[in-house]
């Protein structure tokens, strides 16, 4: 808390009404209410007007502001070198599902422990409102010269077939309910995914806060539903169940949990079982030299080399 | 005293097991080794061959022309027939074969045979290249490797498919006859590299069987070794080197010739270690990842230095093509990560498995805006150890990306190392600033004296990192004067770099230092040179330069001024390093010696093309050996 007391934070540059406003302050709250060591949090984003969510954070958590596409691939490198820190990665639609799709889908199939935050807006908003990979065929954004010309990705079903563990679905101007999304997702063991549908109040004039406020409804209150696969034998049954689900868009769209799987091992599980003593002298937490000389032992794999008489 | 010896055939058939069997037991024998591999980008069924050479001194390099031919296939003759001195080892049931009748042999290489057999009227099949051959003077060695393999087969009761690849063995053991040496080495050597015991017995006797064949000729005896030795190829050497200097974490997306480096790291990721606590043994991880693609391993690398680990990723060509967005942000946000970067023949695909030097100015000058940036360049195996080592170094120091060039011939090709080349005790690591607290008033990127600040790692205090412009607290900032300030900040650390890095580590200088001919060069040329200078006497002074950012441009300009001759030695078209004195110093070079065509230089060709620009000034002089 002294940290917070001492901390100046910078002015965020969004445009008024952004959903970017409803995402920063649930991620905030989320590591305030799980109680979270600050300096331990680490966001980390790619390129637009999501990117600059680290440096915009109200809370003294440390932020890396990458390359367009490439947070996952930063994201992986700190997580899997210092696996005790929190690592939340915000990117746009743009970014994670066009530019850095590739990074999107290879990182579910390592389940790293990362959550994984979209700002889903269906526009490119930084570059002026190109229409973005989870725009519609056929809709015609503002800035749009021609209806777009591209099908959508479908963002949950592309991360359940990639292999998250963890998929869900948020709303910018719930958050509240965002919120908890982000804590069950930090919490969740593996990878996490929070699709959060945003409107862009300056470049999509078709999905809008009054657009979604009809539509939108909460998984939860649904008492039949429960996304949590809690035996192997359950997998394929709920990994079926949250597939169709993700496809429910139109007059109604279900936000929530769609998927949750703690029984794949994570990455970092997956490493131990090749190298042991990654759970307790894991990268970052090697001494490397003592008085500049090095401490690392290679006689013995020199000597596989060595020249036999 | 310098021996050549060469084996070849179809990949995937054992040439490469059998060079190793017969290097082993020449190296145990006590003699040095150098041996390179040429392969097609292909599994199975191309032309392979392995050119060892044995010295008793330490050797860099082959040459083109070869003593002992050992061949098993057609293919082997024709390829190679032309540069056999001595002896050349075939197989008597391929000597009616036809030129046009060998599939994998490409049409260019095949045209290129029947113009030199047309030149002495011979036409293009096996006889007529060893007829072609005998008339240089050179010995042929027929060797019924059906007959002996079916004595084998028949002797331990196997079929003959499983005694099928002892006939590389006979073949070896024929060419190891002729150096005089004792049988025990080649059985011991046989013993150690095969491990099942069939395997053991059916290779001992097809030892005895062409270690029987034939009579001696060199009359090699045993030397006395006083020191350890290490069989070290470039990417091992890499891979040891960084595993001791601290690496921790490398990421790597499948690229030959470098993934060999990051499997071998993989490999021996668990890595014993001094506890600094209690100075017990303790084991501690480098973690390997195999990225999805090239961006996401510099990436990776990236983000795993922020947590302050020594990180790297190792890749080639068009690999690092693709990693150049990534490098642009290590250097805009001062990240220490190091880039093993493997040059092999380009642009675009090129020539996979080829060697050269025409990826200099490139990763020089890699990346849009003006970043400090480390490269250096080894020349030998030793050296590719100890700068392994040295780039982590440089990195964090700096605090800057660095990235380390080796060439595939480098990569691919392995010598016998002394112990005391490697300097085990002398190495240090070199954290930099780096520092393991600090309180909420730290700035990552803190203006200093120096233009390096403090690196804290993430999870130690609360820090800011941006590809854009930013302050020093590291949050976005368009302001012009914090513009100057911060990018005079890190382009300053390159001119403490200048300052601080000794001149001299940044060149070798081999020969006579006062030669009225100074040859500018760099990576495995350096090798070659100075096995010529050192075996042949050449009157030369060779400058290697293995750092070309920060250039040391005094130290070269010294070397260079009032020679007769510079001549510049390199393994690409543009002559890249001597435009780079050129550029730093104003010399222009007198000479070249230039080299494009994929394989690497070889000692007496290079040799013969300098005494040209030496002896009768020719201009330039274009190599064009190896198979």
């Amino acid at each position: 808390m002294e940290a917070l007391k001492q901390f100046k934070p910078e002015w965020s540059d969004w445009c008024p009404g952004c959903g970017n406003f409803g995402i920063i302050n649930a991620e905030q709250q989320a590591i305030m209410e799980l109680g979270l060591n600050s300096e331990r949090v680490v966001i980390v984003s790619g390129i637009g007007c999501s990117g600059k969510l680290p440096h915009f954070m109200r809370i003294p958590v440390s932020g890396v502001h990458t390359l367009h596409g490439r947070a996952l691939a930063f994201a992986t490198g700190i997580k899997l070198s210092n696996p005790s820190l929190e690592v939340i990665v915000n990117g746009g639609d743009g970014d994670l599902l066009g530019i850095g799709v590739g990074h999107f889908v290879s990182i579910g199939r390592r389940n790293t422990d990362i959550t994984v935050i979209v700002h889903d807006n269906g526009v490119y908003g930084l570059t002026k409102g190109q229409a973005s990979p989870t725009l519609l065929r056929g809709i015609k954004t503002k800035s749009l010269p021609k209806p777009n010309i591209n099908d959508a990705i479908n963002p949950l079903f592309l991360a359940l077939s990639a292999g998250y563990t963890f998929v869900a679905r948020g709303y910018a101007y719930d958050v509240k309910h965002l919120k908890e999304l982000i804590k069950r997702a930090i919490k969740h063991k593996g990878l996490a995914l929070v699709d959060v549908l945003q409107p862009c109040p300056t470049y999509n004039d078709i999905n809008t806060k009054e657009w979604y406020d009809k539509r939108i409804y909460k998984l939860d209150n649904d008492t039949g539903w429960d996304p949590v696969v809690k035996a192997e034998s359950e997998t394929k049954d709920k990994l079926k169940k949250a597939i169709d689900k993700s496809f429910e868009w139109g007059d109604r769209i279900p936000i929530g949990v769609f998927y949750e799987n703690e029984l794949i091992p994570s990455f970092e599980e997956r490493i131990k079982q090749n190298s042991p003593s990654y759970s307790q002298y894991y990268p970052a937490a090697q001494q490397i030299e003592i008085d500049r000389k090095p401490n690392t032992l290679v006689e013995d794999i020199l000597k596989e080399k060595r020249v036999e008489y | 005293m310098r021996l050549t010896w060469m084996i070849g055939g179809a990949q995937g058939t054992g040439i490469d097991t059998s060079a190793t069997v017969f290097g082993n037991a020449i190296a145990s024998a006590g003699y040095y080794i150098f041996g390179n591999r040429e392969y097609y980008s292909n599994i199975k069924g191309r032309h392979s061959y392995f050119t060892l050479t044995i010295s008793d001194r330490r050797v860099k390099s082959n040459t083109q022309n070869v003593d002992i031919l050992v061949s098993f296939d057609a293919e082997t003759v024709f390829h190679h027939f032309a540069d056999v001195k001595s002896f050349l080892i075939y197989n008597k049931s391929v000597e009616n074969v036809k030129l046009d009748t060998v599939q994998t042999m490409e049409e260019e290489t095949k045209e290129r045979v029947k113009k030199v057999l047309g030149q002495r009227g011979l036409d293009a099949t096996v006889s007529s290249a060893l007829k072609y051959v005998e008339g240089n003077g050179v010995k042929l060695i027929p060797v019924n490797y059906d007959e002996i393999t079916k004595k084998i087969a028949d002797e331990f009761k196997v079929p003959l498919s499983v005694v099928d690849r002892v006939k590389n063995t006979i073949g070896i053991a024929v060419s190891y006859k002729l150096l005089g040496l004792d049988i025990d080495f080649l059985i011991k050597a046989s013993d150690r590299i095969f491990k099942q015991d069939l395997y053991k017995k059916l290779n001992a006797k097809a030892v005895e069987e062409g270690y029987s064949a034939v009579t001696s000729v060199y009359d090699l005896k045993p030397l006395k070794v006083s020191d350890e030795r290490y069989w070290l190829d470039g990417n091992t050497a890499v891979a040891i080197g960084k595993i001791y200097g601290g690496l921790r974490f490398q990421s790597y997306y499948p690229i030959t010739p470098a993934s060999d480096e990051s499997t071998y790291i993989e490999a021996h990721q668990e890595v014993l270690m001094v506890d600094p606590k209690t100075g017990d043994k303790i084991k501690g991880t480098v973690v390997v990842v195999q990225s999805e693609d090239e961006i996401a391993a510099i990436n990776m690398a990236i983000g795993a230095a922020l947590s302050g680990v020594r990180a790297a990723t190792a890749t080639s060509g068009p690999g690092f093509s693709l990693m150049v967005e990534g490098l642009g942000w290590a250097g805009m946000n001062e990240v220490p990560v190091v880039i093993t970067y493997y040059i092999r023949g380009g642009p675009s695909t090129g020539l996979p498995t080829r060697t050269g030097q025409s990826d200099l100015l490139f990763p020089l000058f890699a990346g849009h805006g003006e970043f400090p940036k480390i490269v250096i360049a080894s020349g030998d195996h030793a050296e590719a150890f100890k700068d392994a080592l040295w780039a982590l170094n440089l990195a964090e120091k700096y605090q800057t990306p660095v990235i380390h060039l080796v060439e595939k011939t480098l990569a691919n090709s392995y010598s016998t190392v002394p112990k005391h080349e490697l300097g085990l005790d002398k190495l240090d690591i070199d954290r930099g600033k780096l520092i393991s607290k600090a309180d909420l008033s730290y700035r990552r990127f803190k203006v200093t004296q120096d233009g390096i600040s403090e690196r804290a790692p993430l999870g130690t205090t609360l820090m800011y990192y941006t590809g854009d412009e930013h302050n020093e607290m590291g949050h976005i900032s368009e302001d012009p004067e914090n513009r100057v300030i911060m990018y005079e900040k890190r382009m300053k650390k390159l001119e403490i770099a200048d300052q601080e890095i000794p001149e001299e580590s940044r060149l070798k200088v081999i020969g006579n230092k006062d030669s009225k001919n100074a040859i500018i060069t760099w990576g495995f040329a350096g090798s070659v040179l100075e096995d010529i200078i050192n075996e042949s006497g050449l009157d030369a002074t060779a400058i290697q330069i293995r750092m070309f950012s920060p250039f040391p441009s005094r130290l070269v300009t010294k070397l260079l001024s009032g020679r007769d001759k510079v001549i510049a030695v390199e393994g690409n078209y543009l002559a890249q390093a001597s435009s780079l004195v050129t550029m730093f110093t104003g010399i222009t070079p007198t000479n070249y010696v230039l080299k494009w065509n994929g394989r690497p230089f070889l000692k007496d060709e290079l040799e013969n093309g300098l005494r040209q620009v030496i002896n009768e000034n020719v201009k330039k002089v274009v190599l064009y050996g190896g198979a």
